[in-house]
């Protein structure tokens, strides 16, 4: 076995993405409104943020499923439209992907390498197995667990240098999302790719990835490193004016109060000076998780976490 | 009541984590340590944080890099590991068991005849 301890190498000829101005409209309604991010490749990325926000919107114009309003989206510098040369580095399988009535899996398998030629049977195999998916079934006739298994297979498998996953774990049970999680990283460790993954279950993932991105009504409103943006709020609990005066002229992002005792989440690191703040009171400090920021910064006045959240 | 820092980044823990295997003599010296898919194919993370860990013990002398073949714990990590933790046991260890004893009132003298009384067994 050989042990490589510097991260995997680049994929070959992978440049990344380049988001600039997208926006996407349906109707009246604004999906995505000024999107722009870079994406390296070879990187974990989290998407998160609330129903709506415009998770599954995004990377169905990444992957040129539906058709940008404005804006502009580069894949190794080249535009995805009608690019069948860019798209077939990409996977998306849709939450609710249209399969032919008559297709059974081991018919779609079958017929994968003729859209990917880096396809990896074995991969496929191996998940197959372990999601246990019935290969003679059709696959319209998928239970909600078992369609997000299958979604699985055909993403990683594929071994596209950008790959989608719109929260891959919808109806699976816990034991399948540690297998999904567990097939998630081996195939990054075996032939490293952008992989941006859409969840709701924030700190169950958090571990996986390297950048998170949240997204808030069409904004990005935040990406960051997940330790920097771990460390970039903290949770103060005890009676409220001990906390507010703790938060002195720092910004409270989001608040609860349980009678006189309110629980504060504070934008910036704990100093020592809090600490000592704190024990003299009787509060307590606690580091947010992702998850208390994540929601933090859905509840909060957006404007301001525009003006102070956005790091891309 | 939880201090600061009681929930670290991930890459400060596993790095803990891999000394305490050290200092357990779980992972001994001048032997091959895992590699980052490994360490995050086990713990399941990412990689990248697999990897921040591993350095963060190279660049504190605990691992070595032998080119082409990996990391290995370091000649003499037990020893280093050892006195490092010596010196950070009454900042991580005694300040918060002297912390609580206040709020409960229990003097310093009460504390230590805690300890000398505490049942050998769980020591």
């Amino acid at each position: 076995m050989t042990h490589t301890h510097t991260l995997p190498p680049r994929a070959a000829n992978a440049a990344g993405i380049r988001i600039e101005g997208l926006s996407k409209t349906f109707g009246e309604v604004q999906a995505l409104n000024d999107v722009s991010l870079d994406l390296a490749p070879d990187r974990i990325y989290g998407l998160v943020g609330p129903n709506g926000a415009g998770k599954t919107t995004l990377m169905a114009c990444l992957c040129n499923h539906i058709f940008k309003t404005a804006g502009v989206i580069a894949i190794d510098g080249a535009n995805p439209a009608e690019n069948a040369a860019v798209l077939g580095r990409t996977i998306f399988i849709h939450e609710d992907q249209a399969y032919n009535d008559a297709y059974t899996i081991d018919r779609i398998l079958a017929a994968m390498p003729s859209f990917y030629p880096t396809w990896d049977a074995e991969t496929a195999q191996r998940l197959i197995e372990r999601f246990q998916l019935p290969i003679k079934r059709r696959a319209r006739k998928l239970s909600r667990g078992q369609k997000s298994a299958f979604a699985a297979v055909l993403s990683l498998a594929a071994r596209a240098p950008y790959t989608l996953l719109d929260e891959p774990y919808l109806g699976l049970d816990p034991t399948a999302r540690v297998v999904l999680y567990e097939e998630v990283l081996r195939a990054y460790s075996e032939v490293p790719r952008m992989i941006l993954m859409s969840t709701h279950l924030i700190d169950e993932a958090a571990d996986l990835m390297e950048e998170v991105i949240v997204l808030h009504a069409g904004r990005v409103v935040m990406k960051a490193d997940v330790d920097e943006a771990r460390s970039s709020a903290f949770v103060a609990r005890g009676l409220g004016e001990d906390v507010r005066r703790l938060a002195g002229s720092r910004e409270i992002i989001a608040e609860h109060a349980l009678g006189r005792i309110i629980s504060a989440t504070i934008r910036g690191r704990a100093t020592p000076e809090d600490e000592r703040l704190a024990a003299e009171t009787r509060v307590s400090l606690e580091p947010a998780s992702l998850q208390d920021l994540v929601a933090a910064l859905g509840i909060h006045d957006l404007t301001e976490a525009l003006k102070n959240g956005s790091q891309s | 009541m939880d201090v600061i820092g009681a929930e670290r980044p991930i890459f400060v823990e596993l790095a803990d984590r891999i000394a305490d295997d050290i200092l357990g003599g779980l992972l001994e010296e001048d032997t091959q340590v895992p590699s980052t898919n490994e360490l995050a194919a086990f713990y399941r993370i990412n990689p990248a944080t697999a990897g921040k860990a591993l350095n963060r013990l190279v660049d504190s002398g605990v691992l070595i890099k032998r080119r082409g073949l990996g990391m290995f714990v370091a000649p003499g990590a037990q020893q280093s590991l050892r006195q490092a933790r010596h010196a950070a046991f009454a900042d991580e260890y005694v300040r918060p068991l002297l912390e609580e004893a206040r709020r409960l009132g229990l003097t310093a003298d009460q504390v230590t005849d805690l300890i000398h009384h505490y049942p050998q067994e769980q020591k």
